[in-house]
């Protein structure tokens, strides 16, 4: 899906003494400063701390409204972070990407395509209503027969079925490796069916779920206040009281919020950050690493993008590295289709337009194509370092000849641009994807016919959705990293939506005001995904 | 001094006027030069990222790595260009509108200073964005709300100086004697207020200036890698205090535009109303 989080664009900031010498870019999934913590983690909560207080932090957009707060139909991050406050799925992630017990306690796998869910006593929404195995039952059959983008993920689910008050039985038509990451994320959340099927509850309109906090007001663009869902299961979670998310879409306004200390956390957008506010007092700045990664689109439904050559030749003259150096201060890697840092993962570096021979290259597929003067409109939203990242794009395919007109928008008119018409109108356009937390998740949205929301630009290819069937259904192993490397292969040459950088995420937080937990890496574009643990520091 | 000197030397400039028309016309010859690359590509990634001036990177380089020596050349020839083009239709409708409105009175005036108010009242960025949302992105946008923000301010000055000049008793010998509008305006009452355009002039460049670093910011104004003084002082805030190169050599490059344009400005207004006391503004 389609994943765009973090900042934006200018910043007024403040101290350091870098002035002298240039700035050293922060090592990726590294926390600039601070004590170290454990593996896998960026920061860890101080459990000794008191609980209790009000936590405040700031983010760049408030997407949650505009498409509604029905999580099975939510399809960008920064809504799925704001809805796993209050809604919580079967299974979660852990730090290195392994499915760990969430509403479900335990589960066993009695053969490939069985999955028997053990759900956890003594839960409840913050209503006060216990959650039953119908709930469990009813929101995945709802999934399934949702208009949901994530019902693409979920895989050949076939039946749904309550074995007892607490067991939950799924099968699968065919095995599908990514399952229970599929079910990690926040459109599998379980919702309470029997509200919603009473109606007395609109999930669209109102958020009612197990998770840690309850929603008490929401004022769209400005601010979600959060209370503690008291009837929360994680006895002593959530530490703090109340939770503010502040909408401040300027990073100015963010990083001038975790330095007066009226926000105790911020996502920032700016690769810099670290640097820039290595000696900002008590503000520390964590860079996580990501499996996200920024793609870029070729419209192959408009006449310059139709030919596979000027796709390939394209794709042949740009530099990765570069993109990772430059655009993204070193906090990036090149990656294929299968997200660079997971386990399995393709090697970008041996990909065909990485070895094929660069921008000379380029120049020569151009000519046989009879393409000559190639020049096309990059559409891209101006939230950093988007931008940056084109920039990189336009020297690039400057080297083979191609000239790029860059055109900057805001997020949302973005959107309508890009996924607004079918067939779509615009050239090309940049844009990034959740990685998830199993290599092969992601390459579904390289079916269109699965995926839907890229259909207006891009066409279905059978060899291509053959391997990617194939490459979620081989269990993990060495077989399935060889059915992934086919995928990358393939994706390469088919370069209508052409993987580029892994997207940094970088967090500010009070080191006065807040201990946090992070992970070191995350999968699904959630920098709350911790929060419940988070110690509010008072005084 | 008799008479004639006085005369003559009150229509040249003053020294001070004549060094801001040489400076402006240096950062024309800048901008000029950045047309043929002179100081360098201004979209090349030529050395690493956020590096202080140094030899290949005379101011630095930004945080793609590009010399900031070409970008702020082009940034110069941008925002001039774009500035003094909103600038010079803003004085055209304002000169209109405001004459007009000044000398005629009654419902015209009514109706030029209503609409006029309401284009007031509106915060600049905000009418800014409604151009931008409804041209598209782009320089034009940026010019037609530069146009847009400037032109209320303008217009009440023209009117209130056209007010002043119309109760003169040679605009009413020449009314007497039967002259038709559009040369009573153009003759009498137009180079009488054409100190207050000079000098509104000179201000609504800098608002210009400064809408269009706002727009560009917003991505409504220039696209990038296009440079603009507006975007690199936005760009260098983002970086003051990291790498303060970023925001010193447009920075400077803005405030001589902005101070050789007040200074020609003011020398203006003392040539074309040389009775007046000379002013800061």
């Amino acid at each position: 899906m389609r994943y765009r989080l973090a900042g934006s664009v200018a910043a007024v900031v403040l101290a350091t003494s870098a002035c002298g010498g240039g700035m050293e870019a922060a090592p990726p999934g590294a926390a600039a400063t601070g004590s170290a913590a454990a593996p896998g983690y960026l920061a860890v909560a101080d459990g000794k701390l008191p609980a209790g207080g009000a936590l405040n932090v700031a983010v760049h957009i408030d997407s949650g409204a505009a498409t509604g707060l029905d999580p099975q139909l939510a399809d960008v991050a920064t809504s799925w972070q704001l809805m796993s406050l209050v809604y919580e799925t079967l299974v979660t992630v852990g730090p290195d990407f392994s499915p760990q017990p969430r509403l479900a306690e335990s589960w066993d796998n009695p053969d490939p395509t069985t999955y028997v869910f053990h759900l956890r006593k003594g839960v409840a929404f913050s209503n006060g209503r216990e959650m039953t195995a119908d709930d469990v039952v009813g929101s995945l059959k709802r999934l399934l027969a949702a208009k949901s983008v994530w019902r693409g993920q979920l895989g050949p689910v076939e039946k749904v079925a309550k074995v007892d008050a607490a067991t939950v039985k799924v099968t699968l038509a065919k095995p599908y490796t990514p399952f229970l990451a599929a079910l990690a994320n926040v459109p599998a959340a379980i919702l309470p069916m029997k509200e919603i099927e009473a109606k007395t509850l609109d999930p669209a309109k109102e958020m009612l779920g197990t998770g840690p906090f309850k929603v008490q007001a929401h004022r769209q663009d400005v601010s979600w206040n959060f209370a503690r869902n008291e009837h929360y299961w994680d006895k002593g979670k959530p530490a703090a009281d109340s939770l503010t998310v502040t909408i401040a879409p300027e990073e100015a306004a963010r990083v001038a919020a975790v330095q007066n200390g009226s926000s105790a956390l911020a996502a920032l957008g700016n690769v810099d950050s670290a640097a820039m506010l290595a000696g900002a007092a008590n503000v520390k700045v964590a860079t996580q690493a990501t499996t996200d990664f920024y793609y870029l689109m070729l419209n192959s439904k408009n006449p310059k993008f139709a030919d596979p050559r000027v796709r390939q030749a394209l794709n042949m003259a740009l530099d990765r590295k570069q993109m990772a150096e430059v655009a993204l201060g070193g906090q990036g890697k090149p990656t294929g289709v299968t997200p660079a840092g997971l386990p399995g993962a393709c090697d970008p570096a041996t990909l065909p337009s990485a070895t094929a021979g660069g921008a000379a290259k380029a120049k020569e597929l151009l000519a046989q194509a009879g393409i000559a003067n190639l020049s096309f409109t990059l559409s891209i939203y101006s939230t950093e370092p988007a931008p940056a990242v084109a920039q990189v794009i336009q020297q690039n395919l400057q080297q083979a000849g191609v000239t790029v007109k860059i055109e900057q928008m805001d997020e949302a008119s973005w959107a309508g641009k890009v996924y607004g018409k079918v067939p779509a109108t615009f050239d090309a356009a940049l844009s990034w994807f959740a990685g998830y937390a199993d290599p092969g998740m992601v390459t579904t949205w390289w079916n269109p016919d699965v995926a839907g929301f890229n259909a207006g630009f891009m066409q279905a290819d059978k060899d291509l959705n053959t391997l990617i069937a194939a490459a979620t259904e081989t269990p993990a192993g060495a077989e399935r990293d060889k059915a992934l490397a086919a995928v990358c292969a393939k994706v390469d040459t088919d370069a209508q939506m052409i993987p580029l950088v892994t997207r940094p995420a970088t967090i500010a937080y009070r080191a006065d005001g807040v201990s946090p937990s992070l992970y070191a890496t995350e999968g699904y574009g959630n920098l709350l995904r911790l929060v419940a643990d988070a110690r509010v520091k008072k005084g | 001094m008799n008479r004639t000197a006085r005369v003559k030397r009150s229509r040249r400039l003053d020294p001070l006027s004549l060094a801001g028309l040489g400076c402006l016309l240096l950062l024309v010859l800048v901008a000029l030069g950045s047309l043929v690359h002179a100081g360098g590509d201004p979209d090349a990634i030529v050395g690493p990222r956020l590096r202080p001036p140094g030899p290949g990177w005379w101011l630095g380089t930004d945080n793609l790595g590009r010399s900031m020596l070409p970008r702020v050349m082009e940034g110069v020839g941008t925002t001039l260009l774009l500035s003094s083009a909103a600038v010079l239709v803003t004085a055209a409708l304002s000169a209109g509108f405001g004459i007009l409105a000044g000398y005629r009175g009654g419902y015209l005036n009514e109706l030029i200073m209503r609409v006029v108010e309401l284009l007031y009242s509106f915060p600049a960025i905000v009418l800014a964005i409604l151009v931008a949302a409804v041209a598209g992105p782009g320089q034009l946008a940026a010019v037609a709300s530069i146009v847009l923000v400037t032109i209320p301010l303008m217009t009440r000055l023209v009117r209130a100086a056209a007010v002043a000049v119309a109760e003169r008793d040679y605009v009413t010998a020449a009314a007497i004697s039967g002259a038709g509008l559009p040369r009573i305006l153009g003759r009498h009452v137009l180079p009488n207020v054409a100190g207050t355009i000079a000098v509104q002039g000179t201000y609504a460049l800098s608002v210009g200036i400064s809408v269009e670093g706002g727009l560009s910011f917003l991505g409504f104004g220039v696209q990038p890698p296009q440079a603009s003084l507006g975007v690199l002082i936005r760009q260098g805030g983002t970086y003051m205090m990291a790498a303060p190169w970023l925001i010193i050599g447009p920075g400077v490059v803005l405030v001589l535009a902005i101070l050789s344009i007040n200074v020609l400005g003011d020398g203006l207004r003392d040539r074309f109303e040389p009775r007046e006391t000379r002013s800061l503004i």
